[in-house]
């Protein structure tokens, strides 16, 4: 396990598109919205929220296109089905360093802006937590949508897993407003640990099947 | 000592049979070598003996639960944008690093060791591939088309090292359009029906 | 019986006191959203099947389903516009069974997209199959999640153990048009699925001595 979690952070660290990218295209997003509209600076309080839960979306899904396709096209998958006999753990690693070194930067990218537009000081950790948990449940989620797919591209992912990913943005949208009122957020939050630890659990069980479908 | 049977063997894709009922086994220190003409499933075959593809019928029976298997396929698992160097210690801890770098010389791949394998040529790229296979101790090897694209002193050093393994007790699999210059059974897969001999 | 359940509501059932003669467009939309879901759950059933005990029919089941699936949840969602431009003024609106009828017309196309994108069947039909079991848990997600919105549709009006809410005159020709709508689905769905399970089997000798 600590085998692969050690690769896989090297391996992400090594590809500086893929890990990079998804940072920075958040940050264009959160600069380039507001350049775009001519509204003032009140109204764009309102909603700039949505723009960067919308772009969270966006990001975790560039950030997780790709997580299997080149391990499935140079033959990793092969020799690490034989070592391991399935891909659980490979699955829960790779998950898990994404995580780690895209999804909380993201979040914090989002947190930082979020600050920056009208939200208190006080809740940055509140909207640091809030948006590095729903990243979790978002990776996890595109993590199968990109196992089903593979190597057949951002159609068929998004397709697969858009659905599943929107009632976390659902979720996201209730829980900014419970910021915003300041109550229930306790509530949402250990709802969302909740369903995030019981997905890190279940869902490369499941991928792991798609994987072993893929290479069979 | 056996190390792995298959019984009645039979594969199809998309209703199309490949082989059907093929049955043969693998002692320790005993080589294998399936041919075949293209598209007759050696391939495939070795995939099942892995237990990475699942036959349509038949089985499969390693006597060790965990049998460690080395494997290259057409596909190298090296990763290439990471220098040769890089890839090794992915894949070894400290002391088959040691061994893996012996090899690594023999190869003559020390001077390229640290640029990125992506530029290396496929011949370099498939002694990086083997190195796995020689560094990791295994009781089975299974090579699918190892000789393609080696020069002839990397085949002979090849060759050597398979023998060397089979007299340890070692097992091996293999599919080779080139004659791997080893002792082995031949499995035939080019007719249907085919039965080792 | 279709024919049956759409003429007499078109033409005899009498106009809601409300909406007027808009209303007619139930007898196409409320049986094309009962249907949209229920032929999911079968083929979840199906992938089940397909999935656990290795059954190769509930994967050729699921792949003559989707499209009719898609097709009707389409339906529903477009009479449900045309409905809404009459009734609410807009076509469109992002309520909560609007939007979580709309995910489940992306998820019929993301099945059959998946299908179409693999060569080897048998592996395309399994990964199908996975997508549709954890898309059934996704259903009430889906429907619990977009519940948090204000929605705009009128509750539920027929209920199974009470009285209803719907007139008689209205509702016996509103159930005849689901029971009729559903006879044509599944007849539908028996033709489909006979054609592709002959596409797929078509090597089998059952096939050859059969037909």
């Amino acid at each position: 396990m600590l085998r692969l979690v050690k690769a896989e952070s090297f391996k992400l660290s090594k590809k500086l598109k893929s890990w990079l990218g998804p940072l920075l295209i958040m940050v264009l997003v959160l600069i380039a919205f507001p350049l775009s509209i001519d509204i003032s600076q009140f109204d764009l309080d309102k909603f700039y929220f949505s723009i960067i839960i919308v772009s969270l979306l966006m990001t975790s899904f560039v950030a997780t296109e790709g997580m299997f396709e080149e391990d499935f096209e140079d033959g990793s998958l092969e020799q690490e089905f034989l070592i391991e006999k399935d891909f659980y753990k490979l699955v829960l690693s790779k998950i898990f360093v994404y995580v780690c070194l895209i999804g909380i930067p993201i979040a914090f990218i989002g947190a930082l802006f979020s600050f920056a537009n009208g939200v208190a000081i006080g809740s940055f950790a509140k909207v640091f937590l809030l948006l590095s948990l729903s990243n979790l449940l978002l990776f996890n989620l595109f993590a199968f949508g990109n196992a089903l797919s593979i190597n057949k591209g951002a159609m068929l992912g998004v397709l697969s897993s858009l659905p599943l990913a929107l009632p976390v943005i659902i979720l996201l949208g209730t829980a900014v407003r419970s910021i915003q009122f300041g109550d229930g957020f306790a509530a949402i939050i250990t709802l969302m640990i909740g369903v995030g630890l019981v997905m890190s659990a279940i869902m490369p069980l499941i991928i792991s099947a798609a994987l072993k479908t893929h290479i069979d | 000592m056996k190390l792995l049977s298959a019984q009645n063997i039979t594969y199809s894709i998309n209703e199309n049979k490949l082989f059907h009922n093929l049955s043969f086994e693998i002692n320790a220190g005993e080589g294998l070598h399936i041919k075949g003409g293209n598209g007759s499933g050696k391939s495939t075959l070795l995939r099942i003996i892995m237990g990475i593809t699942s036959p349509s019928k038949g089985l499969i029976e390693t006597y060790d639960q965990d049998l460690n298997i080395s494997y290259l396929g057409h596909k190298n698992a090296i990763k290439n944008y990471l220098s040769p160097l890089e890839n090794l210690k992915l894949l070894f801890n400290d002391a088959e690093l040691k061994i893996a770098l012996k090899w690594l010389g023999k190869f003559g791949l020390l001077d390229v060791q640290d640029e990125l394998t992506a530029g290396l040529s496929f011949g370099q790229q498939k002694k990086l591939a083997l190195i796995r296979v020689f560094t990791k101790s295994s009781e089975l090897i299974v090579l699918d088309e190892p000789l393609v694209g080696l020069d002839k002193t990397t085949a002979e050093l090849f060759s050597g090292f398979l023998i060397q393994k089979l007299s340890e007790g070692v097992g091996l699999i293999l599919t080779s359009h080139i004659d791997p210059m080893i002792n082995c059974k031949v499995l035939n897969l080019g007719g249907k029906n085919a039965e080792a001999s | 019986m279709l024919m049956l359940g759409w003429t007499w509501g078109l033409l005899f059932a009498p106009q809601d006191a409300v909406q007027g003669n808009s209303y007619r467009i139930i007898f196409l939309h409320v049986p094309s959203v009962i249907f949209a879901e229920l032929i999911y759950f079968f083929m979840a059933v199906c992938a089940l099947m397909h999935l656990v005990w290795r059954v190769k029919l509930g994967a050729y089941l699921i792949k003559s389903a989707a499209p009719i699936g898609a097709m009707i949840t389409f339906i529903g969602l477009l009479s449900g516009s045309i409905w809404g431009i009459p009734t609410w003024g807009t076509w469109w609106q992002w309520d909560a069974r609007i939007t979580s009828t709309l995910i489940l017309f992306i998820m019929y196309l993301g099945i059959l997209t998946l299908h179409g994108s693999f060569s080897n069947l048998e592996k395309a039909d399994r990964l199908m199959s996975i997508l549709v079991v954890i898309g059934v848990v996704n259903i009430p997600i889906i429907k619990k999640s977009v519940d948090w919105w204000s929605t705009l549709h009128q509750p539920a009006s027929i209920s199974v153990s009470g009285g209803s809410s719907i007139d008689p005159s209205m509702l016996y020709p509103l159930l005849i048009s689901v029971i009729g709508l559903g006879f044509t689905l599944i007849s539908l769905g028996i033709l489909s699925s006979r054609s592709y399970i002959f596409i797929r089997e078509k090597n089998k000798r059952w096939i050859s001595e059969n037909v």
